[in-house]
C-alpha cells in the first residue's frame, strides 16, 4: 500500500468503521459518535470548574474500555472518544474564566485578565465568542503542523537515529522536564529522580528482579495506571480539596447580564489575526517540546500579544489586562494550540508531551494494537501497516472534532454560559469535587484486578504531584 | 554565617538526601544482583544496578541543589505545617473507609454465618462494601473541607455512590464492584 492509500484507509477506518445508526440510508459510525460525545463531554468538563480534561479522560477510560472491550476494533473509538474531551476541555475552560472569573482548566487562568473585565462590560457574549475562535484556530493550525512534520520526524528518527542518539534524545527530554516543571530546576531533578527509580522497581536484565525487597508486589513493578492516576489526578485532587476547605467549600459568583453588542464582527476578526497567528505558532512550538505545560504556552502569548498590542494602539484605547479581546485571543489561541502539537513527540518520539496526551498512550497500550511511537510510520508496501492506518485514523478524528467545534462547539460552549451554569456554578463545584474524590483516583483503577493494592500505589504517588 | 531557618526547600532537600543515600548505598548493593557494569563472555555490558545508581545520584544532586538553594532563599514557603496536616488527614480517612470498603461484605457475611466470597456476586451482598465504603468517603471529604457535618452531605455522599453503582455496574456483567475481586 502507498502512502495516499495509508491515507485514505484511515479516513475510511473513521468514516465506514461499525456503524451505529443509520440516518436516510447514510450509516453514521460509532467512531463520529465516540468523538462528538467526546466533544460535548470535554467543553462541559473544562467549563466546570475543578474539572479538567485529564480528569475525564481518567473516569472515561475504564468505562470505556469495558464497553468496547480489548480488541484492535476497540482502538478507533476509544481514542476518538479522549480525543474529543482532550479538544473539547480547552475550548471550555474559558467559559468560567470568562464568566465567573474562574479559570476551568488551569491553562485558562490568563483568560480571567481580559475576559472577565469584558463580562463586567457587558460583553460576557463577545468575549465567549472570540475564545472559541482563537482556540479552534490555534487549534486547526497546530493539528496541521503535527499532520505534516509528525510523520517526516518519526521517518528521521527511525531512518537515521540508532540506540546511543536515542538515548541521548530522551536524557535531553529528562533534562528539559527537569528545567521546566516546578519552581526550580533541584525540585525538577528531584521530581525526574522519583520517576526514574519508580520505573526502575521490578525490572532489569537480571533473573532476579531488582529492587523488590524480595516480596511478591514489588516484583512486576508498579502499574503504570497507578502511577499516573496518582501523580496527575489524585495529586491534583488532594491540591484542590486543600483549597476549598481554606475557603469552607464555598465560591463566589457574580452574576452580570450581557446588555452590549455581543456579535463578533468581520473587522474585529481581522483585527485579532495577528495576535492568534504569533500565540498559535508559539502554543505549537511549546506543545512539540515534551512535558512542558499549556500554562507556559499561555503566559509566553500573553506577554507577546501585549507588546504587540501596546506598539499598535492608540492613546484612547484601554490596556491588556483591562477587557481587551485581543488578550482573550492571545491567551486562547496559545493554550489549544498545544494540544495536536503535544501529540508531535509521542507520535515521532515515543515521549509524552501532556498529561492528555498521557491518557492517549495509556488507552492505546491497555488495548493493544497501536504503540505510539516513530515506528508506528513504516510505510510499508509489501503488506499492510495496521497501525499506521490507525495514525492516519487518529489524524481524520483530529479533523473531525476540530470541524464539530467550529461548528456545534461555539453554540454548546456559549449556551454553557446561558444554561443558568452562572446560578448553579457553586452546586456543581461542590458536587463536582465529591463526585471527583472517588470516582478519579479511584475508580479509574475499577477493572484492576487487584483494586486496593493499586489504590494504595496511586495514594502513595498522589503527594507527588508537581506543584503539592 | 546565618543560622538557616528550617524551611520547606531545607527539609525535602533533606529528605531527599536521606532517601537518595540510603538507595544508593544501601538498597542497591543489597537488592540488587548484578554491579553497574558486567563482564559476560569478555564482553563488558551495563549491569541492573547502573539505571537506578543513576536515578539516585541524581536524587542526591538534587536534593543538595534544595539544601544550597534554601540557604539563599530563606522565605517561607507554602508546604505548611497545616497542608502535611491536611495530607495526613486526608491519607487516614482514605484508609477508613478503604477498610470498611473491603471488611463491611465479609463482616456482614460472618454475622449470618455465611461464606462471602459464595455470595460477593449476588444481590444486595455485592453492594455492601462499596456502598458503605464510598458514603464515608464522600461525607468524611466534604464535611472535612467544609468544617461541618450536614443531613444534606449524607443525602449528597448516598445519591453519589447510587449513581456511581448504576454506572459502573449496572451495565457491566464481567465487571466486578470493589472489594469483590479481591475477596
Amino acid at each position: 500500500m502507498d502512502a495516499v492509500g495509508y491515507v485514505w484507509a484511515g479516513v475510511l477506518a473513521v468514516f465506514q468503521g461499525p456503524a451505529l445508526f443509520d440516518i436516510f440510508g447514510i450509516s453514521i459510525s460509532i467512531t463520529l459518535v465516540m468523538v462528538f460525545c467526546g466533544l460535548l463531554t470535554g467543553i462541559v468538563v473544562g467549563a466546570t470548574p475543578g474539572l479538567a480534561g485529564p480528569m475525564a479522560m481518567a473516569i472515561s477510560l475504564p468505562i470505556l474500555i469495558s464497553v468496547f472491550g480489548y480488541h484492535e476494533s476497540a482502538l478507533l473509538p476509544v481514542l476518538g472518544f479522549l480525543i474529543g474531551v482532550m479538544k473539547g476541555a480547552t475550548v471550555g475552560g474559558a467559559v468560567p474564566a470568562i464568566l465567573f472569573n474562574t479559570p476551568g482548566t488551569p491553562d485558562a487562568y490568563l483568560t480571567t485578565f481580559d475576559g472577565y473585565p469584558m463580562t463586567q462590560k457587558g460583553q460576557s457574549g463577545k468575549a465567549l465568542r472570540v475564545a472559541h475562535f482563537s482556540s479552534v484556530s490555534g487549534d486547526t493550525v497546530s493539528d496541521l503542523i503535527l499532520f505534516t512534520c509528525a510523520p517526516f520526524l518519526a521517518i528521521l528518527v527511525e531512518a537515521y537515529l540508532d540506540f546511543p542518539e536515542k538515548a541521548a534524545l530522551i536524557i535531553l527530554s529528562l533534562s528539559f522536564i527537569a528545567a521546566v516543571v516546578g519552581k526550580s530546576v533541584a525540585k525538577g531533578l528531584l521530581a525526574m529522580a522519583l520517576g526514574m527509580l519508580a520505573a526502575y522497581i521490578g525490572t532489569g536484565e537480571d533473573f532476579y528482579p531488582r529492587l523488590t525487597g524480595g516480596t511478591e508486589v514489588l516484583s512486576s513493578g508498579f502499574s503504570m495506571t497507578a502511577v499516573i492516576l496518582g501523580v496527575l489526578i489524585i495529586g491534583e485532587v488532594f491540591k484542590s480539596m486543600e483549597d476549598l476547605r481554606l475557603t469552607h467549600g464555598s465560591s463566589k459568583v457574580k452574576a452580570i447580564n450581557p446588555h452590549d453588542d455581543n456579535r463578533l464582527h468581520w473587522a474585529e476578526i481581522r483585527k485579532l489575526l495577528p495576535y492568534i497567528r504569533n500565540s498559535a505558532l508559539i502554543g505549537t512550538l511549546i506543545g512539540a517540546l515534551p512535558g512542558i505545560g499549556t500554562t507556559l504556552a499561555a503566559t509566553l502569548g500573553y506577554a507577546t500579544g501585549k507588546k504587540l498590542y501596546e506598539r499598535r494602539k492608540s492613546d484612547e484605547d484601554p490596556a491588556f489586562g483591562e477587557g481587551v479581546p485581543q488578550g482573550v485571543a492571545a491567551t486562547e489561541a496559545a493554550n489549544s494550540a498545544v494540544s495536536g502539537a503535544n501529540l508531535i513527540p509521542v507520535l515521532s518520539l515515543g515521549i509524552p508531551g501532556n498529561a492528555a496526551a498521557v491518557f492517549l498512550i495509556l488507552a492505546a497500550d491497555s488495548i493493544g494494537g497501536f504503540n505510539p511511537g516513530p515506528s508506528v510510520f513504516n510505510f510499508s508496501t509489501d503488506g499492510v501497516n495496521p497501525e499506521l492506518v490507525v495514525a492516519f485514523g487518529l489524524f481524520t478524528m483530529m479533523v473531525f472534532a476540530n470541524f464539530l467545534n467550529w461548528t456545534v462547539g461555539g453554540v454548546f460552549m456559549r449556551s454553557m454560559g446561558i444554561m443558568g451554569l452562572l446560578m448553579l456554578a457553586r452546586a456543581v463545584i461542590v458536587v463536582a469535587t465529591e463526585g471527583r474524590i472517588i470516582d478519579t483516583g479511584f475508580l479509574g483503577h475499577i477493572d484492576h484486578p487487584n483494586f486496593f493494592e493499586a489504590v494504595a500505589v496511586t495514594l502513595g504517588w498522589g503527594p507527588f504531584w508537581p506543584p503539592f | 554565617m546565618p543560622k538557616p531557618k528550617l524551611n520547606t526547600d531545607f527539609t525535602i532537600g533533606l529528605v531527599g538526601l536521606m532517601a537518595g543515600s540510603l538507595i544508593l548505598f544501601v538498597w542497591i548493593p543489597l537488592d540488587v544482583d548484578t554491579g553497574l557494569i558486567e563482564k559476560v563472555r569478555s564482553q563488558v555490558v551495563i549491569g541492573d544496578a547502573m539505571a537506578p545508581s543513576l536515578a539516585a545520584s541524581i536524587l542526591i544532586i538534587g536534593s543538595l541543589l534544595m539544601i544550597l538553594q534554601s540557604f539563599r532563599n530563606r522565605e517561607e514557603t507554602d508546604l505548611s505545617r497545616h497542608s502535611l496536616k491536611f495530607l495526613v488527614m486526608l491519607l487516614v480517612l482514605l484508609g477508613l473507609s478503604m477498610a470498611v470498603m473491603r471488611w463491611a461484605g465479609p463482616f456482614s457475611a460472618h454475622l449470618f454465618n455465611a461464606d462471602y466470597r459464595s455470595l460477593r456476586d449476588t444481590v444486595p451482598w455485592k453492594y455492601i462494601g462499596y456502598f458503605l465504603g464510598g458514603i464515608i468517603i464522600v461525607f468524611s471529604l466534604i464535611s472535612m473541607m467544609e468544617h461541618r457535618m450536614r443531613w444534606r452531605t449524607l443525602i449528597i455522599s448516598i445519591l453519589v455512590v447510587v449513581v456511581l453503582i448504576i454506572i459502573y455496574d449496572l451495565p457491566f456483567e464481567n465487571l466486578q464492584l470493589p472489594p469483590n475481586g479481591d475477596v
